[in-house]
């Protein structure tokens, strides 16, 4: 098993937390999650997306607003609530955390 | 030249020509079965919507009207495989219809399910739509893209030999697993639900035609032509299945032709012929299962250049050897009965009705028993799929 597939589970997981980043920098709608982690290790498709961000709103953590396109189906354009900041905070500081714990174990 | 058919996605209207549509429409119907228990299902669908309409809008033109299949297949691609998100609607079911067709399942099931093969993934099923019995033949018909008529045929050809076709019919009307959900009802075809499509295509074209006809007299006509098409086509199965009747009817003649002595010992020793029989049965049945499980008998590892499906044909021709003299036997003491006639046809089948109903129910009790033969069940398609390659690169090497 590569490292790769090993890692998969653990970037399921971490692909909210990486939304909630996206998100709080700028307003986005799918397609800018999409480019941004297309070129990741994060790279994700919409089957993926649309359920986790539905998931995320019923929790309170994002919210979102129509805009209209210049062609096709208006869009629609997340963004964070206080919670979901106040998440990303916690989040960030928990990531810090666990880095230092990678980096320190097993060192003398 | 290819049909067009214009769907409404997020509020525009799109063309589409009709393999693409059937593509697509096999896709939300997969995402509204993954999201089934989700809440937002409804909004989720309705995005993914909006997001291919989007993707569509982009291939359009002035010049370009219609997307084509090709095109709806590469965004449905693109789109990926819907994932619910994780202890929330992730199917109940363990038969789990949505995981992955490698029969090792692996423990992150649902990572792009259909990937490989840019569809579906294929799996043995059997369909009730349309089906004879038990839907054995119609599912196998679906798997392989076949007509189920054709493997019906198949199957009552298999019969006449020494009733091989039904004891596999029983066999796999026990084990195969019966499609339910749209989900697994795609699985077993590879494409949406086939006879769902057909009847629901059926329809459309029925009351396409009704609306062509304004006036009753001609309606009628048409109506009562179309039943009588209909008629004809299961009248046609009708008269095939007559002419096997007939076959198996001529050739029991034959068997009466020859008469043995009838002994006392015969009473004592059918009953006894048939367990032993049943047994031996059973025993190839298991060996065969098990060598699907774990490509070993019994623990007996195969040699290494010997392919899992030569392995199994083996195993059926000794089954065959050791079987033949025990079933000699029986028919000779079915003979040793006929001075009447109608004496021995009834011991022949009372003794064979018995006869199954002990493989059968020990079958049942093993498959319920052991999850090994289930998940060995499972593993039936691709060794079908290995075996199929298998030949056709032999065939290439000559």
């Amino acid at each position: 098993m590569s490292v790769n597939e090993k890692f998969s589970a653990i970037r399921k997981g971490l692909l909210e937390f990486l939304l909630l980043q996206i998100i709080a920098a700028e307003k986005v709608y799918v397609a800018d999650i999409l480019k941004q982690l297309s070129a990741t290790e994060f790279a994700t498709q919409e089957g993926t997306l649309y359920p986790l961000l539905s998931k995320m709103r019923r929790e309170g953590l994002l919210d979102y607003e129509w805009k209209e396109s210049g062609a096709g189906p208006p869009r629609k354009y997340y963004e964070l609530t206080a919670k979901g900041r106040e998440q990303l905070r916690d989040t960030l500081e928990y990531w810090g955390k666990i880095n230092g714990t990678v980096k320190k174990l097993g060192q003398k | 030249m290819n049909k067009v058919i214009t769907i409404n996605l997020g509020g525009n209207a799109y063309q589409l020509e009709e393999g693409g549509y059937d593509a697509l429409r096999a896709y939300l119907e997969f995402a509204a079965v993954r999201l089934q228990g989700n809440p937002d299902k409804d909004e989720i669908v309705s995005d993914i919507e909006r997001a291919i309409a989007e993707k569509f809008r982009a291939l359009l033109g002035s010049h370009k009207t219609v997307v084509v299949t090709k095109e709806v297949a590469a965004v449905v691609a693109e789109m990926g495989p819907i994932e619910a998100d994780s202890g929330q609607a992730a199917d109940p079911g363990a038969g789990g219809a949505g995981a992955p067709a490698s029969a090792s399942g692996h423990g992150a099931a649902g990572e792009e399910p259909a990937a490989g093969r840019g569809g579906t993934p294929r799996r043995l099923y059997r369909i009730h739509e349309g089906a004879m019995i038990a839907g054995v033949c119609n599912g196998i018909a679906g798997y392989v893209n076949a007509d189920p008529t054709l493997v019906r045929l198949a199957f009552v050809l298999l019969t006449l030999f020494w009733g091989t076709g039904l004891l596999v019919y029983l066999v796999m009307a026990i084990v195969v697993p019966e499609a339910f959900s749209p989900e697994e009802k795609a699985a077993a075809s590879g494409v949406p639900s086939t006879a769902q499509e057909f009847i629901r295509r059926a329809k459309e074209g029925y009351y396409e035609a009704m609306k062509g006809f304004p006036d009753r007299k001609a309606r009628r006509e048409w109506e009562r032509r179309f039943k009588q098409q209909m008629r004809g086509w299961s009248r046609s199965f009708g008269r095939e299945m007559r002419w096997n009747a007939d076959q198996w009817r001529h050739n029991w003649h034959s068997y009466w032709a020859e008469h043995a002595p009838f002994h006392p010992g015969m009473c004592f020793a059918l009953p006894l012929l048939s367990l032993l029989h049943g047994a031996v049965t059973l025993l190839w049945i298991c060996a065969s299962i098990s060598l699907l499980a774990t490509g070993a008998v019994f623990g007996l590892a195969l040699p290494a250049n010997v392919p899992v499906w030569v392995a199994a044909l083996l195993l059926f021709i000794a089954y065959g050897i050791l079987a033949a003299p025990l079933k000699a036997a029986r028919r000779a003491c079915y003979w040793g009965f006929g001075q009447p006639k109608w004496a021995g046809s009834f011991m022949f089948l009372l003794d064979a009705v018995i006869w199954l109903a002990i493989v059968a129910a020990l079958l049942l009790l093993a498959v319920h028993y052991f999850p090994e033969l289930r998940q060995a069940v499972r593993s039936l398609p691709s060794l079908a799929h290995q075996a199929a390659d298998d030949i056709r690169a032999w065939w290439k090497g000559k």
